[in-house]
């Protein structure tokens, strides 16, 4: 048998494999995060509203401190003089108090308010790019981006934000207050504050590289270690799991060394902002008391001076803390970002624009004409494909491995997109439905059913969420599955592990296939029913479903010539093109690829394979 | 000895004494970097002190100039204003050698803890992690063990810090006011004792439900893009995406206790300071008036207790936080502690070339309270020969790989290989000894050649091409772009059925292993698919003996030497093919026709 190159595609370019992003790649995700912003601005002004708040009141209180400091050493006030100051300054150390906590509690509020928006925004999006997308993702580093990618995004709103913006506005007014004390101070303020965040912006270059390698090497940890973890069993089965911990060592080193480069750019920026910051204090203490020794100014300003000089540096030295959490974020969002700038794209009307409801009462009539699909352009799974699939019956396709016979009922799903042609639901272009009015006409089992961790109860009724236990049953019965699912040690209520854990390939099956009975929708589409299953099972299945072809459409995959044997029509598909259709009969008398693969299985019992007339 | 039923993953970890255990544990696993931090700690202390004695002094100073100006009397300001300028380049130095030191040991340790915990769930594979999802393991080795460096970088280094720079500054507080030092460290203890213990013991529950949320809402997310087609298809995807939003404003309601706890505490961090500061004016002006202090300690004394609280800063927010690194290191340690279900025996016998299998009476049980999954079987595989494992789905047929690969441990009975003891054996031993070819290899998220190395990875290209040619997949490769180098996506999804069936089989031929055990190679293909995969499975069954496992009896019976018949994990009939396949009645007869 001729290979095929249909998979051959490549695999379509995901968000992962995003290359080290360019200088103006950086500025559109710090101005998209901004853009983020406008929902919480009120909250945002709030937070910064209460940060100018506590800064004016440290002004007060240190110009309190400042009088009763000088009135006690150099006026010789005693306690009954001050009181009222001391008074005074109670209260400012209680607004002080409710100031701060408010100031947190605001800067909080918006930024959770982001990271909520943005998860469902997120995860909305992830999974409405659908499973065609999804597939090649590796999907720890999805998760990542969702659960700490998201959460890297607080310290931007709740911490760079507010204190950048107090960065502007208190410094400023720290300055006002000490020009008229002490003009050689000021000086120095206005001398050394600009060059404070000249310092910051130039380590900071260097720094925002390294902190894309560090979230991209977080990613690509993620992505490697849930691949371990996931295929552990297969690697003891090679004894490669513990030469995998050489694998885990060496990813974890690459992600501390990219870590520790990050910080000790941080830690620079920071020691360079304190340096400058501590020796203008300690300069300002310096002239402050030389000053004072020539009585150029009096103690009480120059006390308040050197009170309220550390608070000018403050805002900007705890900015230069709060850096290293703005270039987590930025690296964060550039993959969200990506994530979300990917375009949405079906077969099926995304939107809910066209709601025109579907032929209820009767199953419907399924068509492709001359359809060409692709994953990605010039790769083709399918070409030129054309079948009618008549309301009410069995139509199966057929053909090697490879052949695309998956892809079609993917396409049918909305899973993929139509290059050519027109699929036609009763006549009608598939794509003129919304995907979600289709989709309830539709119950799809795939060829490898994903069980979800929940119990075996809540796998079967998210197909249908008001099913009484009795319809359960009888679906479960249906495909064969009530049996074994009685014999389990909570029966229905059963917990399942990941992937199915508990139960085996067959049991798997059929629970899924219970799952789509139960819907009871007038489109089946089934890929592969019968794998896995041992021939009694299989009987009860192929029972199954010549009685739901009476009132059902049923369009399945088969691999087995006895399940495709049930089918009225079949459509034989190789490398993509249909090569045959017709009957059972008729293909097998016809010389092609039908009667090849028929040669090789075991179809002499024909009793249990009579079509539906 | 059965596997211990696993995590709940709400566990409470409100048990305090766990608490401090696990708090014991890290810190023994800091040991060989015990200089490190023990350097980071005292640079901690010196910048510290230096920032505190930087205020002080500042204060002094300037009230010594103001009252030399005054009064006109000579002042030395060569040594105070050089004295400040030291201690702020002190200071600035202290503080990034500290942070470095620091952060670079913690930041080594954590790296090793991952491996160290890899190490200790590989051996519970499959087994002891059946009942834990891999995303919530992925959480714990990737983000849980994140979560310590809180412990090691916030807390063990700063409250030594705390304890010995408040010691030093009340003492020398003390030669001023003995009433101002006792007033200074009543504040500090408030502030670095009493408030963080009381911060502690409410940051605990939110602390330990952000952990568990975190983990839960990534398993929620993993989960549903995995089977994200059918979650559309069956419409539940809103319930899903609903449920994964109630996660994360759970989370958010968690994060929000703790934010409010934060605010709190710097608010009360605040209020100490400055009230301390209130009263040591007092008391101050007090001892100025009655003239027992000198005038310029006024302004040293006021500065000094203000900046004194920069000793204990840290502490509030780090005992805040404690909590959800103790959730954390729990998770950690529960799974970390765990025993695998089989044990390695303490003096391991190695097997010959090539052993033959003989099990006897052999029962196996997953759950104690679950039905024997192989119920009293015995079977006998000589080198060479192939034995066909036939009977219906859930009859036990996979559970004998499970117990001949050593991955669950069997209760009663006899498995010899080559004459061992299987339970005397080495499990790595064992699986060198035994290739397996399921239907459900997992495939990983890597090239086609690094799939293949698994098996052997020393192996040359020729050994791989050679493989490949044998399992019928070479020429598939050589004409993808990338070739052996292409990446197979994940979970192997760039593969069909076939191809990924081939590849397993390309894996197998490579490991060369006396033993095979095919379960159910063919099942989900179809007929010229199979048939071309079987001229592939014929090649690496020759020489070697096989343990064939299907339900699909018509195409791989035919390979079969002897048969034997399951049935609710009891074998109701065994002998050579041959007979077995003639006989007009019995359970193969039933299996083979049955309605």
């Amino acid at each position: 048998m001729k290979p095929t190159r249909l998979n051959a595609a490549p695999a379509p370019r995901s968000a992962h494999d995003t290359p080290a992003p360019r200088p103006a790649a950086k500025k559109a995700t710090e101005s998209w995060l901004q853009g983020l912003r406008a929902s919480v601005r009120p909250t945002l002004a709030l937070a910064v509203g209460y940060g100018l708040v506590g800064g004016v009141l440290v002004i007060v209180q240190a110009a309190l401190l400042a009088w009763v400091v000088n009135a006690a050493m150099l006026n010789h006030a005693g306690l009954g003089q001050v009181w009222p100051a001391l008074a005074w300054l109670l209260v400012v150390f209680a607004l002080r108090f409710g100031a701060v906590r408010a100031t947190e509690n605001a800067a909080f509020a918006a930024g959770a308010s982001v990271r909520g928006e943005l998860h469902a925004r997120l995860l909305r999006h992830i999974y409405a790019l659908g499973p065609s997308w999804v597939q090649w993702q590796p999907r720890g580093a999805l998760a990542n981006d969702l659960v700490t990618g998201i959460d890297a995004l607080e310290g931007y709103y709740t911490r760079w934000l507010p204190n950048r913006a107090l960065t502007t506005l208190l410094p400023i007014a720290i300055l006002a207050v000490v020009l008229p004390s002490d003009w050689l101070s000021g000086l120095i303020l206005l001398v050394t504050a600009p060059l404070i965040p000249l310092f910051m912006i130039l380590l900071g270059k260097g720094a925002e590289d390294l902190s894309q390698q560090q979230w991209w090497q977080l990613t690509r940890l993620s992505a490697r270690f849930l691949d371990t973890l996931q295929g552990l069993t297969t690697l003891k089965l090679f004894n490669a799991s513990r030469r995998e911990a050489q694998v885990v060592a060496s990813i974890s080193e690459a992600y501390r060394e990219s870590t520790m480069k990050v910080l000790r750019v941080a830690f620079l920026s920071a020691v360079v902002l304190e340096f400058l910051a501590t020796v203008s204090i300690a300069m300002v203490a310096v002239l402050v008391g030389f000053h004072l020794l020539y009585g150029k100014i009096s103690f009480q300003h120059g006390f308040f001076v050197l009170l309220i000089v550390p608070e000018f540096y403050l805002p900007l030295r705890t900015l230069g803390a709060h850096y290293h959490a703005r270039m987590e974020a930025i690296g964060a969002a550039e993959r969200i970002m990506s994530v979300l700038a990917l375009p949405l794209t079906s077969t099926i009307a995304m939107t809910a624009s066209a709601p025109l409801p579907l032929r209820t009462g009767e199953p419907p009539a399924l068509s492709f004409e001359s359809v060409c699909s692709a994953y990605t352009p010039g790769y083709p799974i399918l070409h030129d494909i054309s079948f009618t699939a008549q309301r009410g019956g069995i139509t199966a396709i057929v053909g090697p491995s490879g052949a695309g016979k998956s892809t079609v009922l993917r396409l049918l799903l909305g899973f993929g997109t139509l290059d050519t042609g027109a699929i036609r639901v009763d006549g009608r272009s598939l794509a003129t439905y919304a995907s979600h009015d289709w989709l309830t006409q539709v119950a799809w089992v795939p060829q490898r059913g994903y069980v979800f961790a929940g119990t075996v109860l809540e796998n079967l009724r998210m197909a249908k969420p008001d099913a009484t236990h009795a319809q359960m049953r009888r679906a479960a019965e249906q495909a064969g599955a009530h049996e074994f699912i009685s014999a389990l040690p909570h029966g229905y209520d059963t917990p399942l592990g990941e992937h199915g854990a508990g139960l085996s390939g067959g049991e798997i099956q059929r629970l899924t296939l219970a799952r789509a009975f139960l819907k009871n929708a007038p489109v089946l589409l089934l890929d592969e029913p019968t794998a896995n299953l041992d021939a009694h099972s299989r009987t009860i299945v192929h029972h199954t479903l010549r009685h739901l072809a009476q009132r059902h459409t049923v369009l399945l995959v088969a691999h087995r010539l006895e399940t495709a044997q049930l089918a009225q029509h079949i459509v034989v598909l190789e490398a993509g093109r249909v090569v045959q259709s017709g009957t059972h009969h008729q293909l097998l008398a016809a010389p092609g690829l039908y009667a090849r693969m028929a040669a090789g299985a075991d179809i002499e019992r024909t009793d249990e394979t009579e079509a539906i007339v | 000895m059965k596997p211990k039923p696993l995590f709940e993953s709400n566990a409470h970890s409100g048990d305090a004494a766990q608490g401090r255990r696990d708090l014991l544990r890290m810190l023994r696993l800091f040991a060989p970097y015990w200089q490190w931090m023990a350097a980071g700690a005292l640079l901690s202390l010196l910048t510290v002190l230096a920032n505190v004695a930087l205020m002080a002094v500042s204060g002094w100073f300037i009230a010594s100039m103001a009252l030399a100006g005054l009064t006109g009397a000579a002042i030395n300001y060569f040594t105070p204003a050089a004295l400040i300028r030291g201690l702020a380049i002190t200071r600035t130095i202290g503080r990034y050698l500290e942070r470095i030191v620091t952060h670079d040991a913690t930041l080594r340790l954590l790296a090793r803890l991952r491996v160290w915990f890899y190490m200790r769930i590989e051996p519970l594979a499959p087994a002891c992690l059946q009942g834990l999802h891999s995303a919530d393991m992925l959480s714990r080795i990737q983000a849980d063990i994140d979560t310590l460096n809180h412990v090691y970088l916030r807390v063990f280094a700063p409250i030594a810090v705390a304890v010995l720079a408040c010691g030093s500054i009340v003492a020398v507080m003390a030669a001023y006011s003995t009433q101002v030092a006792l007033l200074a460290l009543t504040g500090l203890l408030l502030a670095g004792a009493v408030l963080p213990w009381w911060l502690y013991r409410q940051g605990r529950e939110p602390g330990r439900q952000i952990v568990a949320l975190r983990a839960a809402l990534r398993e929620t997310v993993i989960d549903g893009m995995e089977g994200l087609g059918e979650l559309r298809v069956y419409g539940a995807l809103e319930a899903h995406q609903c449920r994964a939003d109630a996660l994360r404003s759970q989370l958010c309601a968690a994060q929000r206790s703790m934010s409010r706890l934060h605010g709190l505490s710097q608010g009360a961090l605040l209020l100490c300071a400055t009230l301390a500061l209130w009263g040591t004016l007092c008391i101050s002006i007090a001892l100025l008036r009655a003239g027992t202090l000198a005038t310029a300690d006024l302004a040293m004394l006021a500065l000094f207790v203000l900046a004194s609280f920069e000793a204990v800063w840290p502490l509030p927010t780090a005992m805040q936080m404690l909590g959800e690194s103790l959730a954390a290191a729990r998770r950690i340690f529960s799974l970390a502690d765990a025993s695998p279900a089989v044990s390695e025996p303490l003096q391991a016998v190695s097997l010959p070339a090539r052993p033959s299998l003989s099990m006897r009476d052999v029962t196996l049980r997953y759950r104690d309270d679950a039905p024997a999954a192989l119920d009293r079987v015995s079977l006998d595989l000589s080198a060479g020969q192939c034995l066909a494992v036939v009977g219906a789905s859930g009859a036990g047929k996979s559970s004998l790989a499970n117990v001949l690969l050593r991955f669950w441990e069997y209760e009663q009975g006899c498995i010899e290989l080559g004459g061992v003891d299987l339970r005397n054996c080495a499990a790595e031993d064992i699986r060198r000894h035994i290739a397996v070819v399921s239907q459900d290899a997992y495939l990983f998220n890597a090239t086609i050649r690094q799939n293949l190395q698994i098996a052997r990875p020393d192996a040359t290209d020729a050994q791989m091409e050679a493989a490949c040619r044998e399992a019928q997949l070479h020429d598939f490769i050589a004409a993808l772009p990338a070739g052996y180098d292409t990446e197979l996506g994940e979970a192997g999804a760039r593969l069909s059925g076939g191809q990924a069936r081939r590849l397993a089989i390309a894996r197998a031929l490579l490991l060369d292993a006396p033993i095979l055990i095919l379960d159910e190679p063919t099942e989900g293909l179809d007929t010229l698919t199979e048939r071309s995969l079987l001229q592939a499975i014929v090649r690496l069954m020759r020489g070697r003996s096989v343990l064939l496992i299907t339900h699909r009896l018509a195409v791989l019976a035919d390979l079969a030497d002897r048969i034997v018949v399951l049935e609710h994990g009891r074998v109701v009939q065994h002998g050579a093919a041959h007979t077995v396949r003639g006989a007009a009645c019995g359970p193969y007869y039933e299996l083979e026709h049955t309605f």
